[in-house]
């Protein structure tokens, strides 16, 4: 479903070349959870941005559904992101003096939909994350793991086939991780809806059903759960 | 995101802003009163000359002067000394002297026969009265003019003259002599003026055909026929030394023709004369008022300039203030146009929101300031409104500052919509 060739990027500040990702190739399958880890400065977030056509490669090519990336208009990209992804980040990116609702629906009302289809899809996801009593609370009065809820609450709401994660639990206690993780784990298994998530966090990766591991740019490591022993080399 | 949505968005995000939004709309405000005002002068002054102007009507009239000597030569702007002409004589035998401005009643006469189409020319004969009563009333001043034939007065009650020996009362000498006016029509007023060398008073019969409506002129100002001016006015001057001798006079024409009124002008200006209908006057005296208006609003519109930087300012801040959020958006696919658009709305809100302060304090401050003005400084002014405000004029003062409001917005728009999504989620 998604699909890289030779993937390359290089960010130049000061006319000096920083080679960030290099000849990466991969396939990510409908419905798969992967887990994207790697030290920090590795290039995690920097191959999620391409992958969720929030950057383009300087080299290669990226497609999702076999549409190379490269061959779309801006209007498409928006679309396309608007439509078929959910984002979740580490730093939440809510809009505090908004309720948990205006937050949830940004999405949809970016799409334009009409305001009962949106208070429908809202709830649905408002119940999905177990959140639907504190719809009209502000967001900034929710705790970390509320919020982060939120967060997943609006990437679900435009019913999206992949949901790209950016260490969706990097800013929450283990106790808060563990739930968001089920969470997130939850929405692929039960909702076949495919995950990207980008980690540090060793327990959350161990429960994805595909690692792939950055070092300096380059794929190092890419397992599926239980071939740990064969990677090895 | 649909228009209404984006609208609505645009409103919140002012609102959250509140104390800067209040003091750039405060800024808007200000301009925007200040153009209502302005412009509200200049309509005020326009409306009253407009009832002013509009109590004397005639289109077969037109007023002429002898044009200067310097208007002659055409040499308005050279600075140079005017060569002297001496008198010549016209083809029926006249004096034409291009010194003096006066024209004789002669000449009139002789130009008359020289204009087809043209009934008659006369002057404004002069009349100097002494008073003005009725049986058992007392014994008033009156200022009396002269209308000439095809000049018609508005008139509160009665109807213009149809003989001699008539009079059109100005309305306030007309209340004095009797409340209801209306009853006074039909009735005679004894005229006192002074003729002859001793000067001796003298009575003349008139009869009262109508009572003048409000003006200008009207208000003290009454009126005789032609030719009872003509003969009182003999009586007092004949022996003059400059009896019959006017610096402006009135041509009738036959009929209400505007091909003939035109013609007629060239004809007299060929001539050596100035001619103006009364549309003509007014016109000078609207474009006199346009002028004034113009440079009036002028002030206005710097201070509503200063008043765009306030919003570009604010704008400018704001979309520092909301790099993340603008991010999001880009990230989560709203299109550049649609960031422009948020912004750009939020700049024309602000605007609107100024524009609409600042027309509706107009309306209220200028109209309480009529109300107290009318009984102080511009009691003799009947019917004078310093403001007035028409809806369109305050509905272009609205889409005027929207759409300064919009041309201060496009900036920080512009740089909203070109945010790229991950450098601004990065921005610290
Ligand atoms: N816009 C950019 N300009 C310059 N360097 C960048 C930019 N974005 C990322 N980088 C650099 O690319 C490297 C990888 O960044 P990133 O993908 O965020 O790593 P990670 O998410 O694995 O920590 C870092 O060294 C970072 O400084
Ligand atoms: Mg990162």
């Amino acid at each position: 479903m998604l699909e890289t060739k030779n993937l390359g990027r290089t960010f130049t500040s000061d006319s000096v070349k920083y080679e960030v990702l290099k000849d990466i190739s991969l396939q990510i399958a409908k419905g798969e959870s992967v887990a994207i880890v790697g030290k920090s400065g590795s290039g995690k977030s920097t191959l999620m941005h391409i992958l969720a056509c929030l950057d383009e490669p300087t080299n290669g090519t990226v497609a999702f559904e076999g549409r190379d990336y490269g061959s779309l208009s801006e209007r498409e990209r928006d679309k396309l992101r608007n439509r078929k992804f959910g984002f979740v980040f580490q730093q939440f990116f809510l809009n505090g003096r908004d309720t948990v609702f205006d937050n949830i629906v940004l999405p949809m009302r970016i799409r334009g939909l009409d305001e009962s289809r949106i208070r429908e899809a809202a709830t649905g996801a408002l119940v999905s994350v177990g959140l639907d009593d504190k719809a009209m609370k502000r967001a900034k009065d929710l705790s970390g793991g509320e919020k982060q809820r939120v967060c997943i609450a609006r990437a679900l709401v435009g019913d999206p086939d992949v949901i790209f994660a950016d260490e969706p639990t990097g800013n929450l206690d283990s106790k808060t991780s563990g739930t968001i993780e089920d969470l997130i784990l939850t929405l692929n298994r039960e909702k076949g809806i495919t995950v990207v998530v980008v980690t540090h966090d060793e327990d959350l990766a161990s429960r994805c059903g595909r690692t792939i591991n950055l070092k300096d740019g380059r794929i190092v490591a890419n397992d599926t759960q239980g071939e740990h022993g064969e990677a090895g080399e | 995101m649909k228009i209404w949505d984006l609208a609505k968005t645009a409103n919140r995000n002012l609102f959250r802003a509140k104390l800067r939004t209040f003091l750039t709309v405060m800024a808007i405000f200000v301009g925007a009163f200040t153009l209502c005002m302005t412009n509200g002068i200049g309509d005020g002054l326009k409306a009253y000359v407009e009832t002013q102007v509009k109590s004397i009507e005639g289109n077969r009239i037109l007023f002429v002067r002898k044009k200067l000597p310097a208007e002659l030569e055409d040499q308005m702007q050279s600075k140079g000394p005017v060569e002297y002409k001496a008198a010549t004589k016209d083809e029926e035998g006249n004096t034409i002297d291009p010194n003096t401005m006066m024209v004789t009643v002669d000449q009139m006469d002789s130009l008359r026969k020289r204009l087809p189409g043209v009934r008659s020319i006369t002057p404004a004969f002069p009349v100097r009265s002494e008073y003005i009563t009725m049986e058992g009333a007392r014994k008033y001043q009156v200022g009396l003019g002269m209308l000439s034939e095809g000049i018609e007065q508005k008139l509160e009650a009665g109807s213009m003259f149809d003989g001699t020996n008539q009079v059109i009362l100005p309305i306030h000498l007309a209340r004095a002599f009797d409340e209801k006016v209306e009853n006074l029509v039909g009735k005679t007023v004894i005229l006192a003026y002074k003729f002859g060398e001793e000067g001796e008073l003298k009575d003349r019969k008139l009869k009262i055909v109508g009572i003048a409506t409000k003006g200008m002129i009207a208000n003290l100002n009454g009126f005789v026929d032609a030719a009872t001016a003509r003969e009182i006015y003999k009586e007092q001057m004949s022996e003059a030394p400059n009896y019959n001798m006017f610096q402006s006079f009135t041509v009738q024409l036959e009929r209400q023709d505007d091909g003939l009124l035109k013609s007629t002008k060239d004809k007299l200006d060929k001539m050596g004369f100035v001619a103006l209908s009364i549309a003509d006057i007014e016109k000078r005296t609207y474009d006199a008022i346009g002028i004034l208006q113009v440079g009036l609003n002028l002030f206005a519109l710097v201070a509503l300039l200063a008043a765009s930087f306030g919003i570009i300012n604010t704008l400018v801040i704001a979309v520092l203030e909301r790099t993340k959020e603008i991010g999001l958006q880009k990230a989560l696919g709203m299109g550049r146009f649609r960031v422009f658009l948020l912004f750009a709305l939020e700049s024309i809100l602000i605007g609107f929101w100024g524009a609409l302060l600042g027309i509706v304090s107009a309306v209220a401050v200028g109209t309480i300031a009529n109300t107290v003005l009318a009984k102080t400084y511009f009691e003799s002014f009947e019917g004078f409104n310093l403001f007035a405000f028409r809806p369109l004029a305050l509905g272009a003062v609205m889409l005027l500052v929207c759409l300064v409001a919009f041309l201060a917005g496009v900036m920080p728009a512009v740089r909203a919509s070109r945010l790229n999504p991950i450098e601004a989620l990065r921005y610290e």
